[in-house]
C-alpha cells in the first residue's frame, strides 16, 4: 500500500482565548494518499481552515501527529516549517491575495525568490506556470487589470510555480460566479490528473465538491462522513 | 531587473508622497550636518593658522571691552631686549563700522601701522602694498569678501561710518584686498588716522572715555612656541598689581574662547544637527510602520508562501535603508553641489573663508542616514518577523 501523502493521527487543536479553552479539532484521524483530490466540507466554524493550516504547517496541533510529504510537522520548529512549506505546499485562498503593485508574472515569481536558480530558469518556470493556468498572454498585467477569475488563476500559478507536491485550497471559488468557478475547478482537476498534485480543497459549494474524488465532512471537530464521490462525467457540466 | 529590486522599488513608490516627505525629513538633518561640519572644519582651519602664527593676545584682565594703554607696548618690548624672542607687537582697536545705507555691520580694526605687517605676516602684503600702507594715513586693507560685496577695488576711495566715537564718516583709500589673508571679512586701517580724526571731531572729551592712547588688544608675535609659552605668563606677571592688569592667551585659545562667548557656533550646530537627526528617525520610523500596517496582509501571504521571518525582516530593513539612504544622498549632495559648483561657493562666513564641503563629510552623512534607516525600520521589521501568519490570514477572511 502506497504511503499516504497526508497522515493525521489523533490530532487535537484547542485555542485558548479569554481563559477559556476552545476545542476546534478533537482527536482527528485522516489519511490522504498521494495524487488524491479530496474535498473538505462542513458548517462554518467547524474547523476546516484550521485543519488546512495544520496540514500546511502554518499552525501546530495541540497534540497528535501530522505527517505530510514525508515530514513529521509536529516535530519541526517554525523555521524548518517555513522552509518545508516553500518546497512542498502551494496555498490558494478565497481572496487571491496578490501583491497589487506587481505584475502577474512578478507575483508568480515571488515564491522563487526563496530558491537559488538562474534567471533563465526563473523566467521559464513563471511562463510555464502562467501557461498552465491559461494566462500566458497576461504576464504584464497588474492585478487590478485582471478579472477575479484571472486573479485566482495567477494565485494558482503562484502556488504551483515551485512545483509543490500538494495544493491546499481554502474556498478557492468562494468569491467567483458559477461559470468562472467551474473553470477554476477544471484547472484544479488538470493539476491533479496531469501533474499529479495532491489536492485538499475546502468548499461550501456542493457543485464544487463534485470535482473531487473524495468528500470529507467535518462537524464539531470530528470527521463525520468520508465518502467517494461518483466519477464525474464531463457531461455533468451544464 | 531582479524581482527583489522591483519589489523594493514598487514598495517605495506605492505611496509616493509619503516616501518623498520622509526623504525630505531625512535629507534636512544631513544638509544641516554637512553644513555644520563645513563651518566647524573652517573654524578649525582658522584656528590652526592662528596656532602657526605664534602670536599672543594681550587684553584687559577684567573684560575684553576694557582698553589697555598703548604704553604697555614698550613695557612688553622691554621684556626681550634681544628682539629675538618677541619679534613685534601691534596694538589693535575695534571700530566695527557700517557703510552708508547698509545695515549690515562691518568688521574693521584700527592697528598700529608701524608693526602691523610684521606682526600679521599671514596677510602676505607685497612690498608695494607695504609702502602704500606706510605712506598713506588713509590706507585701508579691506577683506576680499567685503571688497567683493561692496565692489571696492584697490585704489578706490571709500567711506565707512565707525561704530565708535566720533561716529562721523571716515574717508579711506583701499590699498589691498588681502587675497591671501585667512580672514576674508575684516578690514584693517591705521590707528593714528583714527586718533587724529577723533581729536579733530571730539573737542571736549572726558578722560575716562579713553579715546586717545588706548587699544583693545596687543598682538605679540613670538619667535618660537617656547617663547609663546614663556611670555604668556611673563606679560601678565609684569602688569600684576598695576591699574591695568592683563590677561594673555595664545591666539588660538583667544579666538576659540571668543567664539564660545559670542555664539558657540560649533556646539550649537551639533545640537541642532542631533535634534534634526532625532526627528528624522521618528519620521522614518513612522513611515515604515505605516508601510508595514498597510501591507500586513501581504506580509502574511509572503509568510504562507514560505518567506521566513528573517527574509521578511530583511525586506523591511532594506526598504527602510533604501528610503533613508536616498534621503541622505539628496541631503548630502545638495550642499556639496551648491557650495562646490554654483555661485554659492563664494559665500563667506565670519572667520571662515568659504564653506568648503569635503566629500568625506558627505560620506559620513550617508553613514548617519544608514543608521537612521536601521533604527527607523528596526521595530517594523521586528513586528514583521514575529507576525503570526495564522491570525493575520484570519484577519483577511
Ligand atoms: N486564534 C483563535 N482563537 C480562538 N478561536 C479561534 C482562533 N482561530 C479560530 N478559532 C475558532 O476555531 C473555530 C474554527 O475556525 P475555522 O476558521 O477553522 O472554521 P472554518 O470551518 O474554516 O469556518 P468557515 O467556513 O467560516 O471558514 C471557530 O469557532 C473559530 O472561532
Ligand atoms: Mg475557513
Amino acid at each position: 500500500m502506497p504511503e499516504s501523502e497526508i497522515e493525521l493521527r489523533d490530532v487535537r487543536k484547542v485555542y485558548y482565548k479569554d481563559r477559556i479553552d476552545i476545542p476546534v479539532l478533537e482527536g482527528l484521524n485522516l489519511s490522504v494518499p498521494a495524487g488524491e483530490f479530496a474535498v473538505l466540507m462542513g458548517p462554518s466554524g467547524s474547523g476546516k481552515s484550521t485543519l488546512l493550516h495544520l496540514i500546511g504547517g502554518l499552525d501546530s496541533p495541540t497534540s497528535g501527529s501530522i505527517r505530510v510529504a514525508d515530514s513529521n510537522l509536529e516535530q519541526m520548529n517554525e523555521r524548518e516549517l517555513t522552509a518545508w512549506r516553500s518546497r512542498n505546499v502551494g496555498f490558494i485562498f478565497q481572496m487571491y491575495h496578490l501583491v497589487p503593485v506587481l505584475t502577474a508574472a512578478q507575483n508568480v515569481e515571488l515564491p522563487l525568490l526563496l530558491f537559488r536558480m538562474p534567471s533563465s530558469e526563473r523566467r521559464k518556470r513563471v511562463a510555464t506556470a502562467l501557461g498552465v493556468v491559461g494566462l500566458g498572454d497576461r504576464m504584464d498585467h497588474r492585478p487590478n487589470q485582471l478579472s477575479g477569475g484571472q486573479e485566482q488563476r495567477v494565485a494558482i500559478a503562484r502556488a504551483i510555480v515551485t512545483d509543490p507536491r500538494m495544493i491546499l485550497a481554502d474556498e478557492p471559488t468562494g468569491d467567483l460566479d458559477a461559470k468562472t468557478s467551474e473553470e477554476i475547478l477544471n484547472l484544479l482537476n488538470t493539476l491533479n490528473t496531469e501533474f499529479g498534485k495532491t489536492i485538499l480543497m475546502v468548499t461550501h459549494d456542493p457543485r464544487a465538491a463534485s470535482h473531487g474524488q473524495r468528500l470529507l465532512h467535518l462537524d464539531k471537530g470530528v470527521l463525520e462522513r468520508d465518502e467517494r464521490t461518483p466519477a464525474r462525467a464531463p457531461a455533468a457540466v451544464s | 531587473m531582479p524581482l527583489r529590486v522591483v519589489y523594493l522599488y514598487r514598495n517605495l513608490t506605492r505611496n509616493l508622497s509619503r516616501t518623498l516627505l520622509t526623504c525630505c525629513a531625512v535629507a534636512l538633518p544631513m544638509t544641516i550636518y554637512v553644513l555644520s561640519m563645513a563651518v566647524i572644519k573652517g573654524i578649525d582651519r582658522f584656528l590652526d593658522n592662528s596656532a602657526k602664527q605664534l602670536r599672543l593676545v594681550v587684553g584687559h584682565k577684567t573684560s575684553i571691552i576694557n582698553p589697555l594703554p598703548r604704553g604697555h607696548r614698550a613695557k612688553i618690548e622691554a621684556l626681550d631686549p634681544t628682539h629675538q624672542r618677541i619679534m613685534s607687537i601691534c596694538g589693535v582697536r575695534w571700530i566695527g563700522g557700517t557703510v552708508q545705507n547698509e545695515p549690515h555691520p562691518l568688521s574693521t580694526l584700527a592697528v598700529e601701522p608701524d608693526t602691523f605687517a610684521q606682526t600679521f605676516s599671514d596677510y602676505y602684503l607685497t612690498t608695494e602694498e607695504m609702502a602704500d600702507w606706510q605712506r598713506n594715513r588713509q590706507a585701508i586693507i579691506v577683506g576680499r569678501a567685503t571688497a567683493q560685496r561692496f565692489h571696492w577695488n584697490v585704489g578706490d576711495r571709500i567711506q565707512i561710518n565707525p561704530s565708535v566715537p566720533p561716529y562721523t564718516p571716515f574717508e579711506f583709500k583701499v590699498i589691498s584686498t588681502a587675497p591671501k589673508a585667512i580672514d576674508p571679512i575684516t578690514n584693517i586701517c591705521r590707528l593714528d588716522y583714527l586718533e587724529e580724526l577723533t581729536k579733530q571731531a571730539v573737542t571736549i572729551v572726558p578722560e575716562d572715555w579713553k579715546l586717545q592712547g588706548w587699544v583693545s588688544f596687543f598682538f605679540v608675535k613670538c619667535g618660537s612656541q617656547a617663547d609663546v609659552d614663556h611670555f604668556r605668563v611673563a606679560i601678565d606677571a609684569l602688569f600684576a598689581h598695576s591699574p591695568d592688569e592683563t590677561r594673555t592667551q595664545d591666539e588660538k585659545t583667544f579666538i576659540n574662547e571668543f567664539i564660545k562667548q559670542q555664539f558657540d557656533l560649533p556646539r550649537n550646530l551639533m545640537i541642532l544637527a542631533s535634534l534634526t537627526v532625532f526627528v528624522a528617525i521618528m519620521a522614518a520610523a513612522n513611515t515604515m510602520s505605516m508601510n508595514l500596517r498597510d501591507r500586513m496582509n501581504e506580509t502574511a501571504i509572503l509568510k504562507s508562501l514560505g518567506f521566513s521571518g528573517r527574509v521578511i525582516f530583511g525586506l523591511i530593513q532594506t526598504e527602510g535603508l533604501a528610503l533613508c539612504l536616498s534621503g541622505g544622498l539628496v541631503g548630502a549632495l545638495t550642499p556639496y553641489v551648491l557650495f562646490t559648483y554654483s555661485p554659492l561657493r563664494n559665500f563667506t562666513v565670519p572667520l571662515i573663508q568659504t564653506l568648503e564641503i569635503q566629500p568625506i563629510v558627505c560620506v559620513q552623512a550617508m553613514g548617519i542616514a544608514l543608521v537612521i534607516g536601521m533604527l527607523a525600520s528596526a521595530w517594523p521589521a521586528w513586528v514583521g518577523l514575529r507576525l503570526p501568519v495564522i491570525s493575520a490570514l484570519r484577519n483577511l477572511e
